[in-house]
């Protein structure tokens, strides 16, 4: 049995919003990220190497906020946050706020094989990735003409419409591989208008993004100081490894009780030990897809009954 | 003391009803409780001097002592966290603030992180070259911003914001940790480059992180942890420390902050693993703390040491490195200052 599912993040997205042409462009990025990460898994790799292809393939898609098309700074520039954890050493590795390294997880992946460290932030995380030979891009490559105007928007105090992915839309991957390995890996661009320096759960191993072999791999979206005060990720391991609940119950405790008393809000995606996927939010959508082994195959946007199957 | 008995003192012998009433005494149900520490690592006998042993010591005690006056005073379990720190990042023994150990490219760069168990309420920095007190910063990261962590010349923007003086960068280096960073790259050069850093030798040159954890007459918990990092780190390399539930984290039930090798600490989600196993596993504090540091992490290969303390007062200061500077001070007349495994 092996699974992947990735989201692409989580928010208000009205349904009435989206136009068509938009929905399609959505669904049609997700599914590449999906088929490219499954890919892996079904000719055998591993779970990490999943992670990685489905997340880099969410940050080259500008639709979505990670990598190329992140959301800007107060500033106007993208900063960008990544991790990725192996569930079977319980290796991770994570970088945050860098500004000119294209994929930002293939970089937490470098510092997690190639360096001593866990997390490495902004010029220092750049200095290693030219160490390691990664060419750097300007950061306008992050720029785009969508993200710059919702930039303005905020900073004019507007309440924007039609701006998908919302600001809290993080993008992520978990798999299962047939090894039975977990791994978790997340990455973005933050929140809109953010403060510079402003560092969210994506690359907090225990907060946004975390794997344990025997136990689950989960990676978070949505508002990222609450799931870093929570320890939401390694929180919902915590439920399945110490108190037996199933990965469901506890991504339902977490998100709707928890997270909800405190006033943030979100989602999780999540792979059991047996392959078993979740999904689950508290904001109106989330951008999400599944495939396993067994036949499941799923991309979904909103609450309910909108989930298309895929016809490989 | 019971309000029953407050009463009944009141109406039998007003006079020593109210000068026992003056003193600040804590409600009975708890202590209150101040415990900090100054880094683990090798701090052997063989290796201290007596002068430099009275030294660290006597800088233990001045931070003790200074955080457990604000709980004294009935101040706030968060105030006496930041207070004890804050009088370990201005002494220069420790490895935090003033005399904080030097990356590879001979620089401070400062990680803090405070958590308030009662919200929970955190905040924290890192990659700070220029603010004095990081701790402080952090605390106003999470009083007067909606974010948790801000790294970098972001975060030293928003301490300029807040009308937080910065210093230069030739205010933290002390002339030991060039020392020590020289001998240090020496060594490096014989090692993989994906061995972790060793967090000995501490004494009698680097010692740890510095961080204290709280309990106030309220009940209230909190956290707080500072620190430089390790020698010759890469740049822009952040621990355990400023991760809110890796080096620190405060909730209504536990308080934790840690010290030691940064990377395991971040993998193993130590302070708030420690937490989930009380709350989860229904482990008391001593066995919680026990079997993260002298099973889980001790497994993975990781070093260091921790404090942690729950809301009945209980404590625990256990590390698996050979030596942790500690100390304790509580309001059931308690007050403990060590260094070695000896709880000496």
């Amino acid at each position: 049995m092996y699974a992947i599912a990735i989201h692409g993040g989580a928010g208000a997205v009205p349904r009435a919003t989206l136009s068509p042409e938009r929905e399609q462009r959505y669904r049609a990025g997700l599914e590449a990220a999906l088929e490219g990460g499954y890919a892996v898994l079904e000719r055998g790799g591993s779970s990490l190497d999943a992670v990685t292809a489905a997340v880099c393939i969410l940050e080259d898609d500008p639709s979505f906020n990670a990598g190329r098309g992140a959301a800007l700074t107060r500033e106007g520039a993208a900063e960008l946050d990544a991790a990725i954890m192996d569930g079977c050493r319980q290796r991770a590795g994570a970088v945050a706020s860098v500004r000119h390294v294209k994929n930002p997880v293939e970089l937490a992946r470098r510092v997690m094989e190639k360096s001593r460290h866990v997390l490495l932030v902004g010029g220092g995380a750049e200095e290693f990735a030219l160490e390691e030979g990664f060419a750097l891009v300007p950061n306008l490559y992050f720029r785009t003409p969508e993200r710059q105007s919702q930039l303005e928007h905020e900073q004019r105090g507007e309440r924007v419409s039609d701006l998908v992915p919302p600001a809290h839309g993080t993008v992520g991957a978990v798999a299962r591989d047939r090894d039975g390995n977990l791994a978790a890996a997340t990455s973005t661009g933050g929140m809109t208008n953010k403060r510079p320096g402003r560092v969210g759960d994506s690359p907090i191993i225990g907060a946004g993004t975390y794997a344990k072999n025997g136990v689950c791999a989960v990676s978070a979206t949505g508002h990222g100081e609450y799931f870093i005060r929570a320890v939401a990720a390694h929180h919902v391991c915590a439920a399945v490894e110490y108190r037996g609940l199933s990965l469901e119950l506890a991504m339902r405790e977490l998100l709707h009780d928890i997270l909800r008393g405190l006033g943030g809000d979100g989602g999780l995606i999540g792979v059991d030990r047996d392959g078993r996927i979740v999904m689950d939010f508290s904001t109106e959508g989330m951008y999400r897809g599944a495939r396993d082994s067994t036949g499941r195959s799923e991309i979904a946007i909103y609450q309910s009954q909108d989930s298309t199957k895929i016809t490989p | 003391m019971s309000r029953r008995v407050t009463r009944l003192l009141t109406s039998l012998v007003p006079g020593v009803a109210a000068a026992l009433l003056a003193a600040p005494l804590p409600a009975a149900e708890h202590p209150i409780v101040l415990v900090i520490h100054g880094g683990a690592g090798v701090i052997e006998r063989s290796r201290m001097t007596a002068e430099r042993e009275a030294s660290y010591r006597a800088g233990l005690a001045a931070a003790l002592d200074a955080g457990y006056a604000v709980l004294e005073r009935g101040g706030a379990a968060l105030d006496a966290v930041g207070a004890a720190v804050r009088t370990m990042e201005d002494d220069p023994q420790f490895n935090a603030g003033r005399g904080a150990v030097l990356n590879h490219d001979g620089l401070c760069e400062l990680d803090a992180a405070i958590m308030d168990g009662s919200g929970p309420r955190a905040g924290a920095v890192a990659e700070l070259h220029h603010v004095k007190n990081p701790v402080e910063l952090a605390r106003l990261v999470m009083d007067k911003s909606p974010h948790v962590l801000l790294v970098g010349p972001g975060a030293e923007e928003f301490a300029l914001e807040q009308g937080v003086t910065l210093v230069p960068e030739s205010y933290f280096i002390t002339p030991q940790r060039v020392r020590e960073l020289e001998e240090e790259k020496r060594a490096a050069a014989s090692r993989a480059p994906t061995a972790p850093l060793p967090i000995r030798p501490q004494a009698p040159r680097g010692m740890g992180t510095v961080g204290a954890v709280a309990l106030d007459v309220q009940g209230h918990l909190a956290a707080a942890t500072s620190t430089g990092g390790i020698t010759n780190k890469l740049y822009g390399r952040v621990g355990d420390t400023p991760i809110i539930g890796a080096g620190t984290y405060a909730s209504e039930s536990c308080a934790v902050s840690g010290t030691g090798q940064g990377e395991f600490y971040i993998r193993q989600v130590v302070a708030y693993d420690i937490c989930a196993m009380m709350q989860y596993q229904h482990l008391s504090l001593a066995k919680a703390v026990e079997t993260m540091m002298h099973d889980k992490l001790q497994r993975s290969g990781g070093e260091g040491g921790v404090i942690a303390l729950d809301r009945d007062g209980n404590y625990a200061m256990d590390f698996n490195s050979a030596g942790m500077h500690r100390g304790v001070r509580d309001s059931r007349g308690h007050r403990e200052i060590a260094m070695y495994r000896d709880a000496n």
